[in-house]
């Protein structure tokens, strides 16, 4: 029995194979380098789905047969072989005819019939070898008429391994999910699906960042381990998990394939939704559809396939043809047709539906509601991009007297009414530091970098990257509330700086125990020389000051040169881009004052001990 | 003393509301451990999906999931929906609640947000919530309509008066949840004041109190009329400090918050008097152990000092853990095992459970007295901070990994 479940996995990789490699991928590339316009290649890929349906339901018609797999191989084997000679668009719709109706009728008569011939888990091997070996780079590389021969090679190697006989015995289990709920869930997988791929492929930066160099051997593996995963789940009764799993998992690759940071994750995580679901489409209508027999498995494979597959595909390849991205509504719209069939099919009733109803009516109706304002000025807009972006959840907008914040950030006075605010914003934790006065500590283009590439000015820290709030003028909002304060808290930094001296008992130091902190919060903006020459210095107002050479406006002379360098560290220099260094210790000040002004007298040693930043 | 048999349900509707529960712990724990992460690793946030906008997702799905669809089961059962005609209707109210909270999750993820710390409800999450709120009384009411005759007198009351409370409770989320209304704030630290940490610590003494005597346990506890006399009284003293308001150095309010600490036994001593379902006892234990730490340590961070350093830091969060995760959890678990009528799961993934809560805690309030010395970890990131951050992460898997557990173990129910 062993050898007849080989043979099964064999042939549902090559059927796999043969659609993923020729229909899908190496056609399409035919179509194009010979001509062919988009209406043309809409057309004909519409003249391919149009006769896959037909021919999935002539199998499902005649009752689905060992001969009919291996018949609709053999001519899908010849049409993939054949299609490189196309060039004229009656060949090409030869191809695509014959190509579409052989796919047809070969997917679903195997998905009928696989259950005779082994256990559900050898699906799960099959699926993961498919798309194993089209992601290999020696094929997934390959030109288009390299990859229609391996396409071939592929359907003939699958009729030639199809099993004989089998032992079909419906199972006693009830089917998971009701039928139509099946095809819708499987549809809103494969619309997902389509229109990722779609984009992903069309997008020079995502195709590299998912299918890029040296990513075909990981792609291979993770798609074999994903669908053998798969295999395991619903064999285990995990029928209900897998999709919802690989929604989950397409749903995040989706949403991660739009921004340029995430990029990785959708990498990895796109070819595990695919298998998954790809494992549970095959497996469904024979084990998990409620069939009795491999005809009426037959007949619930052909509609599956043919609202699942080919019109939920070419549904979402037109809208990603239209969109560029995926947008999350678009995701949370599959999620929410994936999640309703899942529970309300398996264990609800109409009456559990109508509760959500209800509430996603009452919700729709709380939300409709006059737009806001034209006439918001860019501080109220800015003060809801704060409270949008959950800002109060590490910042405190609230200064306690008579503590350190006091000494840091501002008078308390000046947070007295914080309570008054609708909302309040006083927050609940610091994750970074009270942000009351902030407008008058920073300046807006310092602001905007930090928002932009926070991690360049404190290489360890938690707070996130805002690039985004720039792209659609939230970020210049945020700022513009930010620096709203900056009136009202006017003059602290003059008047602390001028109050402030290091404790005398702090230790102080040499220019080397500088060293790291000034290539930690300096070299951003002041080069790694300390010449005015960071990789900011560009974007900001002024240039900042050349620490080696000068001129020393706010330092100048020798008169307290320690205190004064000092202070401008701490406290920033008010109406330019240079920021305070509130937070750091007085033996931190001491050590980075001692290291800024070795750099401006000479003194050789500390410079010997600058690191240098990681890639210089 | 002989262990109460428990409930052992068989109600669609109890059963549902527990599974959610259990499936929403499950989700509040992922999207933890995903913010433990974020804060590891902050680039790794997808889109305009950052660590603020995942923050109310946790703490909501945590307060009016977890947390209160165990009541919510709790209700179904008190009112016997399951024994009605609107027993088909008990899923309707569960699912409703599950999702209004569903969409509150997408309200927050898409930063619409009312700033609130657990009342964040606007636009038209908060009227999903208040039709889910509303579709459950519903249920109750019909349910009570046509058990009640069969009730003694007291229970009827008793019945009726919880119904004519729980109509007012979608009209107070609308007032409270509304950004015009605020808490008072003690001047001196930005954060509520004694009085106000009373009254919110008062509503669960109360509902702890109501609880076995609510068909959790049998018996009739140990509660004589001198602890009743002295929970009324907190309550009057909530009152007249709330009203008079000032700060954590002042003696009314130090006071205030003191009045709790007698409840730290009488809790315990009352519910010895309750014969308990088997399987309750081990988080009824744990119950009291996170219950008496959560009163002492309240009172004592509250005290001059201590607040002032540990406010704004990882400390207090340590303290929202306590009461959340370890206390609540806690709580929960008694309610799910006395409705359920099965355990949620074995020893090792409740003591499992326990000690990554007490371990994220320790952690986390070691890092907030640091934080509270001094602000250079704001810019430097050191290692102790990176370790504890770390630590956190480990724990919150745990979490994750044991709640994942029970819920599977409750899936069948």
């Amino acid at each position: 029995m062993t050898g007849v479940a080989v043979r099964a996995a064999v042939l549902i990789a090559a059927v796999y194979g043969t659609f993923l490699i020729f229909a899908q991928f190496a056609f399409v590339a035919l179509l194009r380098a010979g001509g062919a316009g988009p209406a043309m290649e809409r057309a004909l890929l519409g003249a391919m789905a149009v006769t896959g349906i037909l021919g999935g339901f002539l199998a499902a018609w005649g009752s689905p047969r060992v001969k009919s797999v291996r018949s609709a191989l053999v001519a899908v084997g010849l049409s993939a072989a054949l299609a490189p000679l196309a060039h004229h668009w009656m060949a090409w719709l030869a191809v695509a005819a014959v190509t579409g109706a052989a796919l047809g009728v070969a997917t679903v008569a195997l998905s009928a019939l696989v259950r005779g011939w082994c256990g559900v888990g050898w699906v799960g091997l099959g699926t993961g070898l498919g798309y194993a070996c089209c992601n290999l780079p020696w094929v997934f590389n390959q030109s288009p008429e390299v990859q229609s021969w391996i396409g071939a090679g592929f359907a003939f190697t699958g009729a030639l391994v199809i099993p004989r006989g089998g032992d079909w015995r419906a199972g006693a289990a009830a089917a998971p999910l009701r039928w139509w709920a099946a095809v819708a869930m499987f549809a809103a997988l494969v619309w997902l699906d389509s229109a990722a791929f779609f984009i992903i492929q069309h997008v020079a930066e995502l195709k590299a960042g998912s299918w890029g160099a040296g990513m075909c051997w990981r792609n291979a593996l993770v798609h074999l381990l994903a669908a053998l995963a798969a295999g395991q789940m619903l064999r285990r009764g995990g029928a209900g998990v897998v999709p919802v799993l690989a929604w989950a998992l397409l749903a995040v690759a989706g949403l991660a394939a739009n921004g340029r940071e995430t990029l990785q994750l959708a990498g990895w995580l796109y070819p595990i939704g695919v298998s998954l679901y790809s494992t549970a489409l095959i497996a469904w209508p024979a084990w998990f559809g409620g069939a009795q027999d491999p005809k009426q498995a037959g007949w619930r494979a052909a509609w599956l396939f043919a609202l699942a597959g080919w019109v939920a595909s070419a549904n979402g390849i037109g809208m990603a043809q239209s969109l560029r991205v995926v947008p999350p509504g678009f995701v949370l719209a599959a999620g929410a047709v994936v999640l309703s069939a899942v529970l309300f099919s398996a264990k609800g009733s109409w009456r559990s539906a109508l509760g959500p109803v209800l509430v996603l009516a009452a919700a729709t109706a709380g939300t409709l509601k006059p737009a806001q304002p034209a006439s918001l000025t860019a501080v109220e807009r800015g003060r809801q991009v704060y409270l949008a972006e959950g800002c109060i959840h590490c910042h405190s907008q609230f200064l306690r007297p008579g503590r350190l914040d006091e000494s840091l950030w501002g008078n308390a006075e000046s947070t007295r009414n914080a309570r008054a605010g609708v909302p309040v914003l006083i927050g609940n934790r610091r994750q970074g530091p009270d942000l009351a006065t902030v407008g008058a500590r920073r300046s807006t283009t310092w602001l905007r970098e930090h928002f932009i590439a926070p991690a360049k000015f404190a290489p360890a820290t938690s707070m996130p990257a805002y690039a985004s709030l720039f792209r659609d003028g939230r970020g210049e909002d945020l700022i513009a509330y930010l620096q709203a304060t900056a009136n009202a808290a006017a003059g602290f930094n003059v008047a602390a700086s001028a109050d402030w001296t290091p404790a005398p008992d702090a230790a102080k130091p040499g220019p080397a125990a500088g060293a790291p902190m000034f290539a930690k919060w300096c070299v951003v903006c002041h080069g790694t020389s300390g010449k005015g020459d960071g990789e900011l210095a560009r974007k900001l107002t002024k240039p900042p000051m050349n620490l080696v050479n000068g001129p020393f406006l706010w330092t100048a002379g020798t008169d307290m040169l320690e205190l004064k360098t000092a202070r401008v560290i701490k406290f920033g220099i008010p109406g330019t881009d240079m920021p305070g260094h509130e937070v750091l210790t007085d033996e931190q000040l001491n050590a980075l004052t001692a290291y800024v002004l070795s750099l401006r007298g000479g003194l050789k040693n500390g410079r010997d001990a600058f690191p240098k930043r990681p890639g210089e | 003393m002989m262990p109460a048999e428990p409930v052992r349900t068989t109600s669609p509707g109890v059963a549902a509301a527990l599974r959610h529960a259990l499936g929403w712990l499950v989700a509040g724990n992922a999207v933890g451990l995903w913010l433990a992460i974020l804060q590891l690793k902050p680039g790794l946030a997808v889109g305009d999906w950052t660590y603020g906008r995942w923050v109310p997702v946790h703490l909501n799905v945590q307060l009016f999931g977890w947390t209160s669809l165990p009541l919510v089961a709790w209700l179904l059962h008190r009112y016997e929906v399951d024994r009605s005609k609107a027993a088909g209707w008990a899923g309707t109210a569960v699912w409703s609640w599950t999702t209004a909270l569903a969409v509150g999750a997408l309200w927050w993820l898409d930063g619409r947000t009312s700033g609130k710390i657990f009342l964040d409800w606007r636009d038209g999450s908060l009227w999903g919530l208040v039709a889910a709120m509303s579709v459950l009384w519903l249920v109750l009411a019909a349910a009570c309509r046509e058990r009640a005759p069969g009730w003694n007198t007291l229970r009827k009351r008793w019945s009726w008066a919880g119904l004519a409370i729980l109509a007012t409770v979608p009209f107070s989320m609308i007032y409270a949840a509304s950004p015009r209304v605020y808490p008072p704030v003690d001047p001196t630290t930005g954060g509520p004041t004694g009085a106000s940490l009373l009254g919110s610590t008062l509503i669960v003494i109360t509902l702890m109190m109501l609880l076995p005597r609510a068909g959790a346990a049998r018996g009739e506890g140990r509660a004589g009329w001198g602890t009743w006399t002295y929970l009324a009284n907190c309550w009057l003293v909530f009152g007249a400090a709330e009203w008079i308001g000032g700060t954590h150095h002042q003696l009314h309010q130090i006071g205030a918050m003191a009045l709790l600490l007698p409840w730290a036994w009488l809790i315990p001593w009352d519910w010895a008097g309750f014969e308990w379902p088997e399987g309750s006892r081990v988080w009824r234990a744990g119950l009291f152990l996170w219950w008496g730490l959560l009163v002492v340590s309240g009172v004592t961070m509250y005290l001059p000092g201590l607040l002032d350093r540990i406010k704004f830091t990882h400390g207090l969060v340590a303290h929202s853990h306590l009461a959340m995760a370890g206390f609540t959890t806690a709580f929960c678990g008694l309610v799910v095992v006395a409705l359920g009528g099965k355990a949620m799961g074995g020893a090792r993934s409740v003591a499992a459970w326990h000690l990554a809560v007490l371990g994220m805690i320790v952690v986390l309030a070691l890092m907030g007295l640091a934080e509270g010395g001094s602000y250079d970890w704001m810019l430097e990131t050191p290692w102790w901070r990176k370790a504890g951050l770390h630590f956190r992460a480990c724990c919150g898997a745990v979490m994750l990994a044991a709640s994942v557990v029970w819920w599977n173990n409750l899936r069948k129910i």
